[in-house]
């Protein structure tokens, strides 16, 4: 295999960050077995892959990431070609614009790195996202994509990076790179909807502040990426994402967003005040709660549910591009079947006399001062449902498959 | 912290030009030789003093790719100033400026005052548009003009007071309607005018208080 310099270099130090030190590492030896088996299975057992990305601590090591991301994305690596096309730089019309932001990129490189080895790694930024938009003249380059590239490329080195991103690309990121970010501004009117769902009195104040939804841009079509300082937190997202439909950054953007509940009350009801705290994202939460909260949120308000806020609020819809293909995918059978489940459960509640509308299957008539009863709520459904991550992983592998119709 | 008024600005231009770098100098007074690029739009804010009255500039600093034009659009609405930068090693980034005038003209209110900077003054080596292109320019189209650098700091304090003091003086002639929040001009909690004396002072952002 023609592994890379850049192939690694951070495997030693991305051990579980979740996990308690003491059985920590009896956890991480039974985790990093089952996925050798998964792996090793005829044929791969993807739905066990998945289930292992999303649960905590992620894929553990980058060394698993190589295997197990291309897994994921449904990528054969036996079909990638051991040489990379050439890259001609002379007539891009993205090149120069790759290079001024990949050259303003040192960020997202380890710190102590030599700067001979990130030249060279980002020479291969650059290779990959002008390959990538050279095979498909339909997709358009945006300042953040380089984010998402350079992580690849830390991980699995430029040739495996090429194949999964150019995957990535035409299904995942494919509305993000349209000419113009109309489709981008439609996917962020995911969000206050489910903000508002989970907690009414956060959502009123974000919105008598008419923050609007561009704080989360950056997260959105980065992955994260940009804003995350440590690089280990972002590789546990992508395992996350990876395994997930689509749309899970937009839940996760929600969930960091509730998740900073006091910050938001507390906040000046100001466009410009609410705007800057919610951009600066804080550095330490705790990923873990926050992933398997955000997969609890898709399964109680998968897209199709909230699709229908969405549009009305979104008057002039756009190409609907992806958004059919999401729209489709998101009909999944599995999600809707834990709702129903749990509508059944709210009924049950509401008979005994707890603020439940059972027309929108979610927790939605307030007073004042049941924020807490409905944040218990949503932590009782994350105790409650252990089998919630098991729904987002077979979700995802009910899409997975259709979107491969819809774009080969 | 109490304000006599509260001025909204935008700084607009090319990516790469030093948008950030300038607001970043600006709130902080430093420079950061690699800056982050900027998606969607970031916001910093700083106190200045003119004719002895504290007022806030809250600044809107855009990201300057094309396919996020869209959204950055929204924020122009409600500014009474615009930095409009182009990069003075860049001759590209000069010949976008109709562009980025047309843009600002059409979706911000018409009082608006535009300040056009050519900014990395630094770098004359590698100059590629001459000061007099950027006078020229500005006299054309009725702005204020100035040649600026992030990195020495040189003229960017004057780039972001004299806007202020532009905008100053339209309130004293009546010319902008102080009571319509749309004009990106808000007359602050308490009307007190105090005696400061450096023009300047604080940096970085103020935390707010109670919500809702
Ligand atoms: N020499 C010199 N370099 C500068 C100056 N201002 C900015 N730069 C450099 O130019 C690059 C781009 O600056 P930014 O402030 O990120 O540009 P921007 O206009 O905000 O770009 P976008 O966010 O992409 O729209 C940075 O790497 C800076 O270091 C300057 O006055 N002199
Ligand atoms: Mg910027």
């Amino acid at each position: 295999m023609n592994l890379k310099k850049s192939r690694n270099i951070r495997s030693s130090s991305s051990c579980l960050d979740g996990i308690g030190r003491q059985d920590g590492e009896s956890k991480r030896k039974r985790k990093m077995a089952e996925i050798t088996q998964a792996l090793n299975a005829t044929p791969v057992n993807v739905a066990t892959l998945r289930r292992m990305a999303i649960s905590e601590g992620g894929l553990i090591t980058d060394e698993i990431r190589c295997k197990v991301w291309p897994r994921l994305l449904n990528v054969p690596v036996e079909n990638i070609p051991e040489k990379l096309d050439e890259v001609n730089r002379e007539n891009d019309k993205d090149y120069n614009q790759v290079l001024l932001d990949v050259q303003r990129s040192l960020r997202r490189f380890p710190p102590g790195m030599p700067d001979e080895q990130r030249m060279g790694l980002q020479e291969e930024l650059i290779d990959i996202i002008l390959r990538v938009l050279q095979n498909n003249p339909q997709l358009h380059y945006y300042q953040g994509y380089h984010d998402i590239v350079v992580t690849f490329l830390l991980v699995l080195g430029e040739r495996l990076a090429t194949a999964l991103v150019e995957k990535l690309s035409t299904h995942h990121l494919r509305d993000f790179m349209d000419p113009t970010m109309d489709n981008t501004k439609h996917i962020l009117n995911y969000l206050m909807p489910i903000i508002e769902r989970v907690n009414p009195e956060v959502y009123e104040c974000m919105q008598q502040a008419e923050v609007g939804t561009i704080f989360a841009l950056s997260w959105l079509i980065t992955w994260f990426g940009h804003v995350l300082s440590d690089f280990r937190h972002v590789v546990r997202l992508y395992d996350f994402f990876l395994a997930c439909h689509p749309l899970m950054p937009i839940y996760f953007a929600a969930v960091i967003v509730l998740y900073r509940e006091e910050e938001v009350l507390e906040c000046e009801c100001d466009m410009a005040m609410m705007h800057h705290l919610l951009s600066q994202i804080p550095q330490d939460l705790p990923y873990e709660t926050l992933i398997s909260r955000a997969g609890d949120l898709f399964v109680q308000f998968p897209p199709s549910e909230l699709a229908k806020g969405v549009t009305q609020e979104c008057t002039q819809q756009t190409a609907a591009s992806t958004f059919t293909d999401f729209g489709l995918a998101s009909a999944q059978q599995r999600p809707d079947t834990v709702l129903r489940h749990r509508r059944r459960e709210q009924q049950q509640q509401q008979k005994n006399g707890n603020a439940v509308d059972p027309q929108r299957g979610t927790v939605a008539v307030f007073r004042p001062g049941a924020r807490r009863l409905v944040r218990l709520a949503v932590m009782g459904i994350t105790v409650a449902l252990g089998a919630a991550a098991l729904a987002v992983v077979n979700s995802a592998l009910e899409w997975a498959p259709k979107l491969d119709l819809q774009f080969l | 912290m109490a304000y006599a008024y509260l001025f909204k600005y935008i700084i607009i231009g090319d990516t790469g030009v030093g948008k950030s770098c300038l607001l970043l100098q600006f709130t902080d007074k430093r420079f950061q030789p690699v800056h982050d690029l900027t998606i969607g739009v970031e916001f910093g804010a700083r106190m200045i003093t003119i004719d002895g009255k504290q007022i806030k500039l809250q600044i809107w600093d855009t990201a300057g790719q094309e396919s996020f034009r869209s959204i950055t659009r929204s924020y122009y609405r409600g500014a009474a100033g615009a930095l409009l930068v182009y990069d003075i090693t860049r001759r590209d980034t000069f010949n976008h400026l109709t562009t980025w005038l047309e843009d600002a003209r059409q979706h911000s209110n018409s009082n608006m005052v535009i300040m056009l900077i050519g900014n990395k003054s630094d770098l004359e080596s590698r100059r590629e548009v001459k000061k007099e292109e950027g006078e020229a320019f500005a006299r054309e189209h009725g702005l204020i003009f100035m040649e600026t650098s992030a990195k020495t700091a040189s003229n960017v304090e004057e780039a972001f007071i004299n806007t202020a003091k532009e905008i100053y003086e339209k309130i004293q002639e009546g010319v902008f309607d102080i009571n319509n929040e749309a004009n990106g001009i808000k007359i602050g909690p308490q009307h007190a005018a105090t005696n400061s004396t450096l023009a300047g002072g604080q940096g970085g952002q103020q935390a707010g208080g109670g919500c809702c």
